[in-house]
């Protein structure tokens, strides 16, 4: 049912390019999509899988999944390996020529064209081109996929390995004066992944300013900071011992206060990203002019009507955020055709402070009807929002497109249906102080607000403290750089106190650069204990180790301290979280890390998540947040289709003991006004949990039942029961050989004791269920619940070990796989 | 742990900030960059480069200048070549040299170098007279090595096209580089001459940071040249002289000279392009390798013109690694080398180089600096490295086919 003939082209079949496909698709849109490779998935489908224990977020397995839907969508006309030859204005749009002749005209064009990686031959002292194991971060990803990495060792157990950061970033001279923000992300994941496959490895991470962002990484510093060295500052030279061969680099040593000379098996250059190669010619042909950096990221890039730019083409982004540009340009797409049928639906919006207002705001101001159960503070009363402030949320039933929200107001209860939700919650700000200190501090947002409104009153000396109570939020250090700066216009004196500089996003190393020549003195110090801090007067006295002079204490005075606040998950987050019956991420905020839902949305179809409850986020993500809301709301259904679940409710096996309804991860299985469980198919996901753990065998599968599984079984040959979005996906390019079955299943979690045991007793030689890693379960638990299954089946007694095993196989680990299954053979 | 108080009024931080975007010290992101390309590598004792922005850029002028880092820089550039914001180190490094709480830090040769060149026109005090009678006596041996009579070391001749201009060693304990030299500037058959007031190529100004000193000294070769109307000034190999007389003499002086500077070897590839000079490369049947002066290479860009030389006049070149833009420092640069109390810390910033000159393999190594020449020429003996060290204009010589 295709809405439109295709009118729309897609430059790009990386992240970017996929989601927008997966967009139009999901609306019955039909487009073009051009594709330079011989298959889609971009550079993410070439990253390595970044998991260890658990999965660590960086969703590299989404584009071998997306791209494996792409590939299957009737509405996407794929044109691969090949480019666009011209593209010429027509009366209405464009006029196509591909490279092989194909022609065809199009309204409109999302160019998501991607990026490339700096060539580190440029910079001749790293020597790049000449020492063998002098590698890139891209390098490292094909090594650690093909699993070749102990051939750069020399057979050692203990390697020595060092990453450089900023490779081509944040080099003023090089004209790439811009965080490229993925490297320090991707060089903590790498480490992490090394410090795993050779846990005796001793690795040091050199960076300039570690960006210490997002819910997934805070975590992860965590952990490294106990693992690894982090070391401050970036080596600009690479030589080789010609006698022992090993890689040196020279360093400073805080201890002696000298240059010591520090020898490394492998090193490894965190490139940074930079335009695709061909985008010059792509944007000529389209009229476009991207900026000095040759992406479109600022203003002073010139667009074109009819072309919208998404993923990297705009500028370096991450994964996660790459597939949010593709669907908000798609949405925006769909909005201006007029494509666009949903009804207008009821939001409701949680949240108390101005994130859930912007949200509510924008939200009504696209003709939904938004109901805010917050007190919309900084809005004004003519908003077209309804507001149901002091009203108490007492419970949430239903699914997406029908949620009944049942809430206490004043005395009185009430329901109130709305298609979706979208959390905006607070996290809890709360005031630091330092101890031993009696004069009175300044918050930054007082601060900030001073300079903006009583400029007059802004003290001569100011010093603002940040990452003293914890790496700090984004949102505080932008904050705290754009004060300074206009305090410096004011002609005050402002310094920074930071442990590292959050230059993250588009601007960030320019705000920087211009702060440190208007005069903003920045000094960095490694551990709290760098500082001391004393009254003076009315003023300060502070005393510092700055990192780079650490044979020096500096001290500074000043009138006026600044601190920022520090941001911790709310008390009510828990309750929020029950209430919605979505989990909390690692440190308490809400929404899991889970890449196959974030950036905003939820195991729940229908429940999105927005601003500082859930992640570190800016104003601009915020406000790109809010438009993924709304290109999900516009673009996907919310009513209740026909559509096939693959799993239905035998009514007369039923014992009513809701089993399925509380442990279904998506909670699309409800009670009817019969009082029967019913599993409402707009909201299901088709695990088939509820399959495996319904006690009275009610809840059957149409294609998947225990013994249709069973079946599939070969006397004497290994079954593997692959989850169909990872393990079957990475055996998709493998003949396997005979003695091997593999049977594609929707989720691991569709696996139970008893399907182990049927698939044994029909002479299966061995049994292995693959799925995803853990927390990267579409359906959260499916890895817990296989391995649980297994771990059961191997603890009857007299079952041979060797039998059965769960492996968690990420859609991009296929040679994991062959090893697998090679192993398993001998 | 010292203790110093932040003084954004200091002297040093002031006249750096007058200085126009990327040179600008408090634009400096810490990155740490050059603390790993320092020359002196991991060799004890030396600067970390990063202290040195960070002291100058928070206005700690007095534990700079008392730090041994101040003069234990040799001036290279090789830590902030690269430098994310373009910083220079050497000048950063000078301008804190030139500060008066540094007078008493600067090495007493240098101080005796400096009033020797202002009062006398020579570093090593050479006179006028001493000049005269030191050239002619050359130029009588000269008439005999080239075997023609009307062959001279002329000086003072008026509208010549080519004036030299030697370095002090080359009348004091090297003559025989002066006829050397000569031997190819008669070959170029070229109107060339020497000048009794122009005798030095050296500027200790500079090294010394202080911007009068190196402008005087740059004028008391610029004026005398242009007095003469000569059309081309040749350097005699020296590094920081060629910085400073072809490099920054602009800036120095604030005009252009009325006459075009080159170094010796430029110029003498100069005449071999033109087919005017011709070398028989079997005077020297071995492959050289080829030591980058920082001052004429990293810092003025001039890499080519030696090794263009030097293949026509060996058998080739072998590059040292690293070379070019990422050269070692022969460890004798910014002033090190014209303090004569410095031979056992020239051979600790020396020792990279050691290293290096001994990786090649070969017995034999030039560079174009006469400085450079003699740092190596030492480090050759002091680490028993059996290299022969030449200056490439030298070899030129050798070669020439008259």
């Amino acid at each position: 049912m295709k809405k439109t003939t295709p009118n729309i082209l897609i430059l790009g079949g990386g992240v970017a390019g996929m989601a927008a496909a997966q967009t139009f698709s999901d609306q019955d849109v039909a487009v073009h999509l051009v594709e330079r490779e011989s298959a889609l998935g971009g550079h993410a489908a070439m990253w390595a899988c970044m998991a260890t224990d658990t999965c660590q977020n960086c969703g590299a397995c989404l584009s071998i999944e997306m791209a494996d839907q792409v590939q299957k969508q009737e509405n996407v006309i794929s044109h691969l390996d090949t480019i666009v030859e011209t593209i010429n204005k027509a009366k209405q749009g464009y006029k196509v020529i591909l490279e092989n002749k194909e022609t065809f005209n199009v309204e409109k064009i999302i160019m998501a064209t991607g990026f490339s990686l700096f060539n580190p031959v440029q910079i001749n002292s790293l020597h790049y081109d000449e020492y063998k194991n002098v590698i890139t971060t891209a390098e490292l990803n094909t090594i650690l996929q093909k699993e070749t990495l102990s051939g750069y060792f020399n057979g050692k157990p203990d390697p020595k390995i060092a990453f450089i950061q900023c490779v081509g970033s944040r080099n003023r001279e090089q004209g790439k004066d811009f965080c490229s923000q993925v490297c320090c992300k991707i060089s903590m994941r790498h480490a992490n992944k090394l410090t795993h496959l050779f846990p005796e490895s001793d690795i040091t991470l050199f960076y300039m300013d570690l960006q210490i962002i997002g819910k997934e990484v805070r975590p992860l510093f965590k952990t490294l900071s106990k693992n690894i060295a982090l070391v401050q500052g970036v080596p600009a030279e690479i030589l080789e011992d010609t006698e022992t061969n090993m890689l040196t680099i020279v360093a400073e040593d805080k201890e002696t206060q000298s240059r010591v000379s520090k020898a490394f098996d492998l090193i490894v250059l965190s490139v940074g990203m930079q335009p695709s190669p061909t985008l010059e010619t792509t944007a000529g042909i389209l009229g476009l002019k991207p900026n000095s950096w040759g992406f479109f990221n600022t203003d002073q890039a010139v667009l074109a009507e009819d072309v919208i730019i998404a993923g990297c083409a705009n500028g370096p982004k991450d994964i996660l955020s790459s597939k949010q540009d593709g669907r908000i340009a798609a949405a925006k797409v769909i909005e201006d055709l007029g494509l666009n049928t949903n009804n207008k639906l009821n939001i409701a919006v949680f949240g108390q402070g101005t994130q859930a207002d912007q949200a509510a705001e924008i939200i009504s101001s696209k003709g939904y009807s938004t109901y805010l159960f917050g007190p919309g503070t900084s809005l004004s009363k003519d908003t077209p929002v309804t507001f149901l402030n002091e009203s108490n949320i007492i419970s949430i039933s239903g699914t997406a497109g029908n949620f009944s929200l049942y809430y206490e107001s004043g005395n009185e209860k009430k329901y109130l249906t709305c298609a979706a939700i979208i959390a905006a919650f607070e996290p809890e700000q709360s005031l630091n102080r330092l101890e031993n200190i009696s004069n009175e501090f300044l918050s930054l947002d007082a601060f900030s607000q001073m300079i903006e409104k009583k400029p007059d009153t802004c003290p001569d000396n100011s010093v603002i403290l940040l990452d003293y109570f914890g790496p700090e939020f984004k949102s505080f250090a932008r904050l705290a750089l754009k004060t300074s700066v206009k305090a410096k216009a004011l002609g005050k004196n402002i310094s920074i106190i930071m442990n590292k500089t959050l230059v993250h996003g588009a601007l960030g190393q320019r705000l920087y650069d211009t702060a440190r020549q208007q005069g903003v003195d920045f000094f960095r110090f490694e551990t709290r204990e760098d500082l001391k801090f004393e009254d003076s007067g009315n003023g300060f006295l502070i005393k510092l180790r700055e990192t780079t002079l650490p044979s020096i204490e500096l001290s500074l005075n000043c009138d006026c301290l600044v601190l920022p606040p520090s941001l911790t998950p709310a008390e009510g987050f828990k309750d929020a979280a029950a209430l919605l019956r979505l989990p909390l991420d690692r440190e308490g905020f809400l929404q899991s890390a889970n890449t196959r839902h974030r950036l905003t949305r939820s195991s729940r179809k229908g429940i999105f998540f927005a601003g500082t409850c859930h992640d570190e986020i800016d104003k601009n993500d915020l406000d790109n947040e809010i438009n993924d809301i709304l290109s999900a709301l516009s673009t996907e259904s919310f009513e209740l289709p026909d559509v096939d679940t693959g799993v239905e409710i035998n009514q007369g096996m039923c014992a009513q003991c809701l089993t399925c309804i509380r442990v279904c991860p998506h909670s699309a299985i409800v009670m009817n006004k019969k009082n029967r469980p019913q599993i409402v198919a707009n909201a299901c996901f088709s695990c088939h949990l509820c399959v495996s753990n319904c006690p009275a065998y009610a809840i059957e599968s149409k294609e998947l039942t225990n013994d249709q599984i069973a079946q599939k079984v070969e006397k004497d040959k290994m079954v593997i029961l692959a989850c169909e979005r990872s393990a079957a996906l990475a055996a998709g390019s493998l003949t396997l050989p005979d003695h091997i079955t593999l049977i594609p299943i929707p989720c691991a979690c569709r696996i139970s004791s008893d399907v182990i045991l049927k698939a044994l007793l029909n002479g299966a030689s061995k049994v292995i269920i693959s799925g995803c890693h853990e927390e990267n379960c579409r359906s959260m638990e499916g890895s817990n619940i296989a391995d649980a299954s297994v771990r059961q089946v191997l603890s009857i007694p007299g079952m041979d070990a060797s039998k059965v095993a769960w492996e968690p196989i990420a859609a991009n680990e296929t040679k994991k796989f062959e090893r697998i299954i090679s192993k398993a053979r001998g | 742990m010292d203790t110093a108080t932040i003084n954004k009024t200091s002297t040093l931080y002031k006249m750096l900030n007058q200085f126009e975007l990327g040179n600008n010290i408090s634009e400096c992101l810490t990155c740490g960059a050059c603390n790993s390309r320092c020359t002196w590598f991991n060799g004890e004792g030396g600067p970390l480069p990063r202290q040195i922005i960070r002291m100058a850029a928070l206005g700690l002028d007095e534990q700079l200048v008392n730090s041994n880092m101040l003069w234990d820089c040799l001036l290279c550039n090789r830590c902030t070549q690269g430098c994310p914001m373009g910083i220079s180190m050497d000048k950063v490094v000078r301008k804190a040299r030139s500060l008066a709480i540094a007078d008493d830090t600067i090495p007493k040769d240098i101080k005796i170098g400096i009033k020797n060149r202002i009062e006398l026109g020579d570093v090593n005090a050479l006179t006028t007279e001493e000049f005269v009678e030191t050239v002619e006596w050359v130029s009588e041996e000269f008439v005999d090595e080239v075997d023609d009579p009307k062959a001279e070391i002329p000086h003072d001749i008026k509208g010549t096209k080519l004036l030299y201009l030697p370095n002090p060693r080359e009348l004091g304990i090297n003559l025989l580089h002066l006829t050397a030299m000569a031997k190819l500037f008669y070959a170029t058959k070229e109107t060339w001459t020497l000048s009794a007031h122009h005798t030095d190529v050296t500027n200790w100004g500079y090294f010394v940071g202080k911007d009068d000193i190196a402008k005087k000294m740059v004028l008391m070769v610029v004026e005398p040249a242009e007095a003469l109307g000569v059309e081309t000034l040749v350097l005699s190999e020296c590094g920081h002289g060629y910085h400073a007389l072809k490099y920054l003499m602009e800036d120095i002086i604030g005009r252009k000279p009325k006459f075009e500077v080159v170094s010796m070897p430029e110029l003498i590839v100069r005449y071999a392009k033109k087919g005017v000079l011709k070398f028989d490369p079997g005077v020297h049947p071995y492959k050289i390798a080829y030591h980058d002066p920082c001052n004429i290479a990293r810092k003025s860009g001039g890499y080519d013109a030696p090794r263009e030389l030097l293949s026509m006049v060996c058998e080739g070149v072998v590059e040292l690694i690293p070379n070019r833009e990422d050269g070692v420092c022969c460890g004798g640069g910014g002033g090190i080398l014209q303090d004569s109390t410095s031979k056992n810390k020239r051979m600790i910033t020396g020792k990279p180089k050691a290293d290096q000159m001994t990786a090649t393999g070969l017995p034999n190594l030039a560079t174009a600096c006469l400085s450079c020449h003699r740092q190596l020429s030492e480090l050759s003996n002091h680490y028993k490295l059996g290299i022969k060290v030449d200056t490439v204009a030298s070899l030129a010589s050798e070669s020439l086919i008259l």
